[in-house]
This record gives structure tokens, sequence and C-alpha cells, in this order.
């Protein structure tokens, strides 16, 4: 579905690997390896100095870079709500296309565990969990196939983590949708995760199905890593 | 009063830049070096334009107005250029605005009779309009950038949703523009109840009947309020595209601006 052809930018350096549908890919490694960057490569926030990706066999580059943008949904470790109610964020992006469908913010705030009345609720008197909540509920209003998710949980408190990371779980196993998470959290990756691709210094240090790098690291990176 | 200040009297003016030195000195704010050379570099500024204006306002107005004219948008220019100087084309941006402005108050004011074109009219009035839109300029930049550096996450989840550079920066051109207009709506609702204006006070200082220099205060204020707007709007609906890549890319870095807009004129 998606291969990332010997790709460099800033800290990452020949990068490679394929990512099949419905695959729940997890990043992780040191911070400063390039976790963020690789994933605003998925949907063209970023372009690669060198290399390539494809979505689908064609170059990324080739497919309409709004069609792209909403066909892989972004979800950030902030909410950044635009000012407003629930309803302006839920609309944002179906409306950039008009293809806002009346009343079907009922469905997406079902989606994320949240009452229809808070629709009217300004975005602003919202708590920190319940704004993230309407983030991936705003992403979710343009029907992406892949979720890029960029340490959804981290901002949070424990509880209120553990609360969005179900209604993910939820969502991408009924809805069938392909993930690339950031994550520092281990025991997260294990619940949410299908494959893992450790980062180290800018490369793909080691891959593989998550509970077998975690129980039976190779690399030395990764075991320093998982002990540290 | 008297209609001449005379010489003697204006070295008495000491006394005023005494003050704030006195209270730099004893709070040690460090500012007295400031003071002296402020109130000696506006003095000599101000008797230089005096004599340059005396000899402008005897020369042609076709020469005289476009000469002093053209040195103001220039000097105002270069001046709001350093609020943006890490933007690209920024210099070409803030001039072009500033003619705009300025051509179409002229315009206005001749067109409508509401000033007569000849140098002792046009060129002061033209400085009042070309300075303020400076400054309005001036802060609209600085505004953008502050808004651009805050908003990052806003930026990026606007774009991941499929929002153009535009639509992703609604927000920030709004409240750019906000900020650049507010002061100035206030100062318009304001004006004669907390402070008799500049202009006005002047001709009303020089003999003019209050109503009269009511009549040119409203002419000037009404003109800087639409240049202020204007500039401000042009600035920002220009410049707010530098900080984006033409695939919708966010330019997170003035460097990556500036880098950006050297690859593209290559």
């Amino acid at each position: 579905m998606i291969e990332f052809r010997n790709v460099s930018h800033g800290p990452l350096r020949d990068i490679s690997f394929t990512l099949q549908k419905q695959e729940r890919a997890i990043l992780f490694g040191p911070s400063g390896t390039g976790k963020s960057t690789l994933l605003f490569l998925f949907n063209r926030l970023k372009d690669p100095e060198e290399g390539e990706i494809f979505y689908n066999g064609k170059p990324l580059t080739d497919v309409p870079i709004i069609e792209l943008r909403q066909k892989f949904g972004l979800l950030l470790q902030s909410p950044n709500l635009f000012p407003g109610t629930v309803l302006d964020n839920l609309k944002y992006g179906p409306s950039l296309t008009n293809s806002w469908r009346p009343g079907r913010e009922k469905e997406l705030l079902e989606y994320v565990q949240l009452s229809p009345e808070m629709k009217d609720r300004d975005v602003d008197h919202l708590s920190g969990g319940q704004q993230q909540r309407v983030s991936l509920a705003r992403t979710l209003a343009n029907e992406p196939e892949v979720l890029l998710l960029d340490e959804p949980t981290s901002a949070l408190d424990d509880k209120t983590g553990e609360d969005i990371e179900t209604v993910l779980k939820e969502l991408i196993e009924q809805q069938g949708l392909t993930m690339v998470m950031v994550t520092h959290q281990m025991a997260q990756a294990r619940r949410l995760g299908t494959n893992g691709l450790f980062m180290n210094e800018g490369t793909i240090e080691e891959h593989g199905k998550i509970p077998e790098m975690l129980e039976q690291p190779q690399s030395r990176a990764l075991k320093e890593y998982l002990q540290g | 009063m008297s209609p001449e200040i005379s010489s003697q009297s204006l070295w008495f003016l000491i006394i005023f830049v005494v003050i704030p030195l006195s209270v730099s000195y004893f709070y040690q704010l460090g500012l007295s070096r400031n003071v002296i050379v402020a109130s000696l570099r506006g003095t000599v500024q101000l008797f230089a334009i005096g004599y340059i204006l005396t000899y402008l306002f005897d020369l042609n107005a076709y020469i005289g107005i476009p000469l002093m004219v053209t040195v103001m948008l220039v000097v105002a220019s270069f001046h709001a250029r350093k609020k943006g100087k890490e933007l690209p084309h920024v210099l070409p941006v803030i001039f072009g605005g500033l003619v705009l402005v300025e051509v179409s108050v002229l315009a206005m004011w001749l067109l409508f009779g509401m000033v007569e074109f000849i140098p002792s009219e046009v060129i002061p009035m033209s400085g009042m309009v070309i300075g303020n839109s400076m400054v309005a300029m001036g802060l609209a930049l600085e505004r953008m950038k502050s808004e651009f550096s805050e908003n990052r996450g806003r930026l990026f989840a606007a774009l991941s949703l499929g929002a153009e550079p535009k639509q992703a920066s609604t927000l920030i051109v709004r409240r750019t523009l906000n900020a650049a207009l507010i002061p100035n709506v206030d100062r318009i609702k304001t004006i004669g109840l907390v402070q008799l204006p500049g202009m006005m006070t002047g001709l009303i200082l020089g003999g003019v009947e209050p109503i009269m220099a009511i009549k040119y205060q409203l002419v000037i204020s009404l003109s800087i309020f639409s240049s202020v707007s204007l500039s401000a709007m042009f600035v920002t609906l220009i410049m707010y595209r530098h900080f984006f890549t033409e695939n919708k890319q966010l330019l997170e870095s003035e460097e990556a601006m500036l880098a950006y807009a050297s690859n593209q004129e290559k």
C-alpha cells in the first residue's frame, strides 16, 4: 500500500519499508531520530530530500495533494482545535470539499464517545481529553484510509490517555484503518500496534512484529532503548 | 497667543529634556544617553526638514511633490522592512503597497477637491499618510510572524485536513488585520474627546478657525484610517503566501523561507 524507497530528509537517512493495508505500525525510538518527520512525509506536509514514496504503486507526488491529505488523517500530540464550536471543527475538513452532510456530527461524536449535545460547545471550554477526542473526530470526518498518530496521548494524564487509546483501538478495528503511530509508551505500542519500526539515529534499526521486538530485541540499540 | 515662537524661547525647551533625563538618572534607567541623542537628533531632523520644506514649497508642484513623496516612500519602505527583513521580497511588497496607498489617497483628495495640488498641502498630508501606513505595515508583519510561529500546530492540522494555504491561514490573517486595525478604530472613536489631533492643533495655533481646522483634520484622519487598513491588508494578504511552498507545505523558519525563495528564483 505505502512504500518508502531510500528516503532521506533532515535527520532521516535512507529509509526503506513497506506498509500493508490495515497494518498498524508503531514508530518508536529515542527522541530526535526523526519519527515525527517520517510521519509528515506520508501526507506530504514535508517532501523527501532524496528517495521516493509510493502509494498503491503510484509515486506520492502523482496523487493530488489535497486528496492525499484527506486520505491520510493526522492527529498530533496537541488537539490544535480551531476557535469556535465542536461542530465548526468537525465540519472543517469536509466543508473544504463541500462534502459535509448535516447531522453527521452525531455519528462522529459517537465514534469518539462524546455526547451529541456537545456539538455547540465552545472548544475552549472543553477538557484536554475532550479536546483530543474532538480532534480525532475532526480527523475522522474526512473518512481517512490511514491514520497518522503523533503521540496522541502523551499530553494527557494516564486515565484520559487510556480512554483515548480505547477509542482509537475500537475505531481502527471497526473501520479497518491502516495506522502509523509514534509513541514512547511500549505498553501502548503492544496494545495498539501489529508491527514495529524501531528508529535510531535517523535509520530503521529494527523492524518486525511488536511482541517479538519487545521480547527478543536483536539490536543493541533496541535492547538499550527498552532497558532505559 | 503669539503666532511666532522666538528662537530664544526655544532654548527653554531644554527644561523638557532635563526632566526625563533626571528621571533616568535618579532611577538608574540607563536612558540618559538615549534621551540626549533622541532630543538632539529630533531637533536637527526637524530643522533640516523645515529648511527642505521651505525650499520644496517654492519649487514647481510637479517637481517638488513627486520628489519629496518619493523620498518619503523609499525611507518608509526601508524602515518598515526592518520588521520583516527575514521574509523574502518584503521590500518591494512594502514599497508597492505604500505607492498604492499614496496614489489612491492622493487621487481621492484631488478628485474631490479636498486638497490642492501644491507642495505645502500635499507634502505634509502625504507624510502623515505614508508614516502611518509604514507603522501599520510593520505591525502587521511582526504580528503575522508571531501568529505563524504560535499557530504551527493549527496550521499543520488545517493543511492535513486538506486546506489550501489560504484557507489554513484565514485565522492568522484575521488576527493580524484585527491587531493592525483595532488601535486605529479606537483612535477614531475618541478623536477630539481624549486629545485634539496634531494637525488640527497646528492649524488652530496657526490662527485658522476651529471649524476649518476640523475639516482638514477629518480629511486627514479618515485618509489615515483608510490607508492604514489598506496597507495592513495589502502586506498581510501578499506576505502570508511566503510562509508556504508551492506544494502547500509550511515553511517552518525564516531561514527556510529565504532558502526556498532563493531556490525558486534560480
